[in-house]
């Protein structure tokens, strides 16, 4: 466990030798050689699941499509013929027949509503969820499991007092709470994220709570206790270690949500102000305008959404069935 | 079982209350009002406005009275931005059609998810087990608010079956549309638990022993797994339930229902506190309420927890 290992260093297993090329006594040592080399360098945790996640198609072909979006993030912009705020002139009154998209007049994806090139507000929408949704989904999922840790470690008054946080928190309906917030303190990307943590501080808190009852019965608990180190010591060095897969696998799962409901907001219209845009308020406006006919508006950001929302899903069922225990 | 449900009434009350508070000191402390706009009012008019509304009045006070006439009166204060109607009258035009269109949608979920969940665990593994997956995964990826596009594209545009959007006094074909979209995600979720639920059930020894006496499979579904299988259905309907409510702000923008959700959406815009903040408390108190009906319809159905409570 504690020093992780790339899958080079890692000894294939015997099963995998080439069975044609040596004679059978000699295969017969190749696979005692491998595995008394598998056992001086036993595979660490990490690289065990780093192994069985890069085996997972569905996950690697998830990790490739997020990857491409990243780059559509960052650098498809270089390649945007018009800024998110410049109307086209020439197209105003004629979206609908000449606003599609377009290889000739730059408009990559056709233009919205007011003329804008649609191309340049999918990566500026691309940007903005993609940003709210990791910033916030992974602090999210780490406030979430400090608490979870801090409840499950001292137990008693402290436990009942951040489970009833827990309890309230949840009974409130997210999306009212959400669009409240909104009206009140206006409508900015940090606002989004700060309101969107304030939601979802739960997230992975039951679970890291859970675990961590459980870690700190075990003998290496006390063992790091009598050696006199502090609570802060033991959760830090001890404990969090051995739940970290808990952690990771709940952060997967915690940032789709999070774009999700980033997107709901901007639908609803209370999310990112104009001209700032996201997948959610593109989405919103290609719906509003799909009776004209002007399908682009709603198809390209809807696929970005789509394509991001499996991809992370099934990055996210990798990671489980890499990391957890059970699923072995 | 009597001392239960009124414990658990007992605690929500605080917690309704708390909620009220912080969204009124919320809503104080905020920048800008409902009466702050571009042209901004002569002091002399602003003073008789801000009388008129009581907020010329302290904090405390305005707290107080405003907590007064929610629990003597049932009276959420008047409208700050249309002057003629007030917070009750907005809320009973729209709570009637979000209930409406809330109701079918639990219905739609109930009557189909569990079907389907059962068909599925009875064929594990077929075509009808595939193709619920499959569903599964679509409807986590396409949330409503992709979904209710999609179908209107389809329904209304493509092939003109259903009005795509408007109430028209809660006609059925008007019904439909908000009502599936709204349940759709919810549906899967109902369909894997019951399907995910039965499948544990079937496999437990008294299911064998209802076998082994020779019992028609037919009737260790109906007699014997059923019951058990909904456990955890029911468990799952209170967020469930609390959607169809809170979904309405979705549905409304998008289906232009009409319900309390638009209400909330345009008051959010205009700064409404008064609306804000009673709407805001209706949904609460529904989450609750919900959530406590579908607890204590769990403890009246599970032996186990109905014996613990005695």
């Amino acid at each position: 466990m504690t020093n992780p290992q790339t899958p080079e260093q890692t000894p294939d297993n015997p099963e995998h030798h080439p069975r044609t090329m040596f004679g059978a006594r000699r295969q017969h040592e190749a696979a005692e050689l491998a595995a008394a080399e598998e056992m001086i360098v036993s595979r660490s945790f990490w690289a065990d699941a780093r192994r069985r996640f890069v085996k997972n198609r569905m996950a690697m072909i998830g990790c490739f499509f997020v990857v491409l979006i990243f780059l559509f993030a960052a650098f498809g912009g270089v390649f945007a013929q018009y800024n998110i705020e410049e109307i086209d002139w020439s197209l105003l009154g004629k979206v609908e027949t000449e606003g599609g998209p377009n290889l000739t007049n730059g408009h990559w994806f056709g233009v919205d509503e007011l003329g804008r090139d649609l191309y340049a507000r999918v990566v500026q929408g691309t940007r903005v969820s993609l940003l709210v949704g990791f910033v916030a989904g992974i602090t999210s999922v780490m406030i979430g499991s400090i608490f979870g840790a801090i409840a499950g470690y001292y137990g008693g008054r402290t436990d009942q007092f951040i489970m009833a946080a827990y309890n309230i928190t949840l009974s409130i309906p997210y999306i009212i709470f959400f669009v409240v917030w909104q009206a009140f303190f206006g409508r900015s990307v940090t606002q989004m994220v700060l309101v969107m943590i304030l939601i979802n501080w739960t997230a992975g808190l039951l679970i890291t709570r859970g675990q961590v009852m459980t870690l700190k019965n075990r003998e290496f608990v006390d063992a790091a206790r009598m050696l006199g180190l502090s609570d802060l010591k033991i959760i830090a060095r001890h404990i969090l270690p051995n739940m970290l897969w808990v952690i990771v696998i709940y952060t997967s799962i915690t940032i789709p949500d999070a774009i999700m409901m980033e997107s709901l907001v901007s639908f609803l219209g209370v999310g990112i102000q104009e001209p700032q845009t996201s997948w959610g308020a593109l989405i919103s406006e290609g719906a509003s305008t799909m009776t004209y006919g002007t399908l682009w508006q709603l198809m390209f950001p809807a696929l970005f959404f789509a394509v991001n929302q499996i991809s992370l899903y099934y990055i996210g069922d990798g990671l489980r069935d890499a990391l957890d225990p059970k699923e072995r | 079982m009597l001392q239960y449900t009124f414990r658990r009434t007992l605690a929500v009350l605080p917690t309704i209350i708390c909620l009220i508070v912080i969204c009124f000191f919320l809503m104080r402390l905020a920048p800008g009002g409902p009466f702050t706009s571009e042209r901004p009012l002569p002091p002399a008019i602003m003073a008789n406005v801000l009388e008129r509304y009581g907020l010329d009045q302290p904090l405390h006070v305005q707290l107080w009275t405003y907590l007064k006439n929610i629990f003597f009166h049932f009276d959420f204060g008047p409208s700050f931005s249309q002057r003629d109607r007030d917070v009750n009258d907005i809320i009973a035009a729209g709570f009637p059609v979000t209930l409406t269109y809330g109701f079918w949608s639990a219905v739609f979920v109930l009557a189909l998810g569990i079907p389907l969940g059962i068909i599925a665990a009875l064929r594990q593994n077929s075509l009808w087990d595939y193709i619920m997956t499959g569903f599964a995964i679509f409807s986590q990826i396409f949330p409503n608010f992709v979904l209710a596009p999609l179908m209107v594209l389809t329904f209304t545009l493509a092939w003109g079956l259903l009005p795509g959007g408007g109430w028209n006094g809660g006609q059925w074909e008007y019904v439909i549309m908000p009502a599936v979209a709204l349940g759709t995600s919810y549906l899967a979720n109902v369909a894997r638990i019951t399907r995910s639920s039965l499948l544990e059930v079937l496999g437990a020894p008294y299911i064998r022993t209802a076998r082994a006496k020779g019992l028609a499979e037919r009737t260790i579904l109906w007699r014997h797994a059923l019951k058990p299988t909904l456990l955890p259905v029911i468990s799952y309907m209170s967020p469930v339930f609390v959607y169809m409510i809170t979904g309405s702000v979705f549905i409304d923008v998008f289906f232009s229902t009409g319900g309390i959700g638009q209400s909330f959406i345009d008051a959010a815009y205009t700064r409404d506190y008064s609306v804000i903040l009673g709407l805001a408390i209706l949904y609460s108190v529904l989450t609750f309420v919900l959530n406590l009906g579908v607890d204590l319809a769990y403890a009246a159905i599970d032996p186990k927890v109905r014996s613990g409570l005695k």
